[in-house]
């Protein structure tokens, strides 16, 4: 079996990622749950990037015939799924953060 | 009947002094809530007998009118008008706007600053004009000058009016909160001083874009 560059990077960063994150958790930063959630995220990279033939299946749930393209898409939309989300929290600490000014001023009219 | 007259102000401290002691002719009280600004606004609004409330922080015009109707609600007041503190708005104009909610025929009165002999820019009313658009896209109601500020509150709408939206959405937000509490609306014609100052003050294209996304944003958060 013949390995690209890709496929030797990958992995490695993967590695690191998940021995940095068990680091963590013996530094008491990290839960184990958040390091074993990290382990099975950077684990599913460095499958794919060693066997890429494991993501057949996107393609065929996508409908989307060519595999990269299947693996393109579902990466925009997560993305996109992501901002939105952000978005929606920046809102929502927005109106906190004015709720609180709100209320300290009307605190003032309490003690006129 | 206790009226309230509230008046959100950002750095206008030159210009406050004049619209409080104006106001206060045709009102009980006159609340000013200073948005967290950098000159004296909050002082020349005392000195001429304004209630005042500062913001620590600049928040936006929609938050400083909710700040100050919460406090006309503490203050127990029936009718809440909301006026800018740039003397853009005559408060000569406040009976004729208070006229519909005393005599029971509404629960919110907009002033409507186009269709009659006022000196507005082409841009001004361009602008104006998408803002009812938008408004009336996100709302399903039409309102001649929904992007106005000068507005009277009846009882009604005093008692259910909660603006979420902080800058200057908000004025689209009442029209929403008139829309869905199914408040009885009436239009006013009302004259616009439009100054050097007010006018360079003036919302910029990206800000109108800022704003018509943010509405969009809310209407679909909701």
């Amino acid at each position: 079996m013949e390995f690209t560059a890709y496929q030797i990077i990958t992995p490695l960063a993967g590695f690191v990622a998940v021995a940095y994150a068990w680091n963590l958790v013996f530094r008491q930063k990290k839960t184990l749950w958040e390091a074993i959630l990290w382990t099975v995220f950077w684990g599913s990279i460095i499958a794919i990037s060693i066997y890429p033939d494991s993501l057949d299946y996107l393609s065929k749930f996508t409908g989307i015939k060519d595999r990269e393209n299947a693996v393109l898409v579902t990466t925009i939309a997560v993305l996109l799924f992501i901002v939105f989300y952000l978005i929606v929290r920046i809102e929502a600490l927005e109106q906190r953060q004015t709720r609180v000014i709100r209320k300290l001023a009307l605190k003032d009219l309490d003690k006129k | 009947m206790k009226i309230a007259a509230v008046i959100p102000a950002y750095n206008e401290g030159k210009r406050v002094g004049n619209v409080v002691a104006d106001a206060k002719k045709f009102v009980d009280y006159v609340i000013v809530v200073d948005d967290g600004s950098t000159d004296n606004t909050k002082e020349f609004a005392s000195q001429a007998g304004a209630i005042t409330l500062r913001h620590i922080e600049n928040c936006g015009a929609g938050a400083a009118t909710m700040t100050g109707i919460d406090a006309a609600r503490e203050l127990g007041v029936d009718i809440i008008v909301t006026l800018d503190a740039d003397e853009q708005h005559s408060p000569d104009d406040i009976p004729a706007l208070l006229e519909p909610i005393k005599s029971g025929k509404a629960d919110i009165a907009f002033a409507n600053r186009f269709g009659q002999r006022n000196n507005i820019p082409f841009i001004r009313r361009l602008f104006n004009g998408l803002g009812n658009v938008i408004t009336f896209a996100a709302t399903g109601k039409w309102v001649k000058d929904s992007q106005c500020g000068f507005k009277a509150f009846g009882p009604k709408a005093v008692a259910q009016v909660d603006l979420r939206m902080s800058g200057y959405e908000f004025c689209t937000e009442i029209v929403r909160e008139a829309a869905q509490h199914k408040w009885r609306t009436a239009e006013v014609p009302a004259k616009v001083l439009y100054s050097e100052y007010t006018l360079a003050k003036g919302q910029s294209f990206a800000n109108g874009i800022k704003t018509a996304l943010k509405i969009l944003l809310r209407s679909f958060l909701r």
